[in-house]
């Protein structure tokens, strides 16, 4: 099963309404089947812009990020359920890659010689 | 006339000074040398690694993992009055790293991370990697 990493930002409220709001966003996965592997809090933070969502314009917002493993079936319905819900502002899915081999980074000389060739 | 060779040829023959092998520098070696063991192979360079060998040039962003939630890192690489991403030429990145962060910086602007017109105040104090010089 692919990784993936769900990056949701929810809407600046208390503490227990967003464990609710997480709660619920991570009994959805178990439902479709997903293998959650943690849950990381990256801060409340001033949005970098306004954000209107759900006839309502915001400025502030939790940053939470979820990782985990499912199948790609169920990516669409999950981000046509959280976009539903009132207290998540931006949910974006994104694959998470394996890590680059870093013997090929940095072939700044490489490059150099390939222009200079040119 | 024969008479002129012919002392001539006589004096080439016994010269009054008698010519003896001048002692030189070269002679005494070859004198000694001569008389040691054939010459040894320690003259001959010994094989190692250049003593001058200078680090492999790399770019600033060599093993470092760029990521789209790493918003202080991204904010190097965009101006402070557009919040646009600079180009190659003066960034300085290889081309990996380029396309990485440029990726990483349109990805977290669309995810709601990053801004689109401007440079997060909080990080305008960031050291200056790009070394643009601004118009001020």
């Amino acid at each position: 099963m692919p990784r993936y990493e769900l990056s949701v930002i929810l809407k600046a409220m208390q503490r227990p309404e967003t464990a609710a709001v997480l709660r619920r966003t991570v009994e959805t996965l178990f439902e479709r089947g997903a293998v959650v592997r943690g849950l990381e809090n990256l801060g409340e933070r001033r949005l970098p812009y306004n954000i209107s969502k759900h006839n309502c314009l915001h400025t502030h917002g939790g940053y939470f990020s979820v990782d985990f493993h499912a199948s790609p079936n169920i990516l669409s319905g999950l981000l046509d359920h959280l976009e539903r819900d009132i207290d998540v502002l931006r949910p974006t899915v994104i694959k998470k890659d394996v890590e680059v081999s870093k013997a090929q980074c940095c072939g700044l000389q490489n490059e150099k010689a390939k222009s200079t060739s040119r | 006339m024969l008479a002129l060779s012919f002392s001539r040829l006589l004096l080439q023959a016994f010269p009054k000074q008698p010519v003896t092998p001048r002692a030189t520098a070269q002679c005494i070696r070859s004198l000694k040398t001569s008389q040691q063991d054939p010459p040894k192979k320690d003259d001959m360079p010994i094989k190692m690694e250049n003593p001058y060998k200078q680090p492999p040039k790399t770019c600033i962003l060599c093993n470092v993992i760029v990521d789209f939630k790493n918003v202080q890192l991204l904010s190097q690489f965009i101006s402070p009055h557009t919040g646009r991403v600079y180009g190659r030429h003066i960034t300085g990145l290889c081309g990996r790293k380029q396309k990485e962060v440029s990726k990483a910086i349109k990805k977290a602007r669309s995810m709601g991370f990053m801004s689109v017109t401007l440079k997060n105040p909080q990080f305008m104090k960031d050291p200056d990697i790009c070394g643009i010089k601004q118009f001020e």
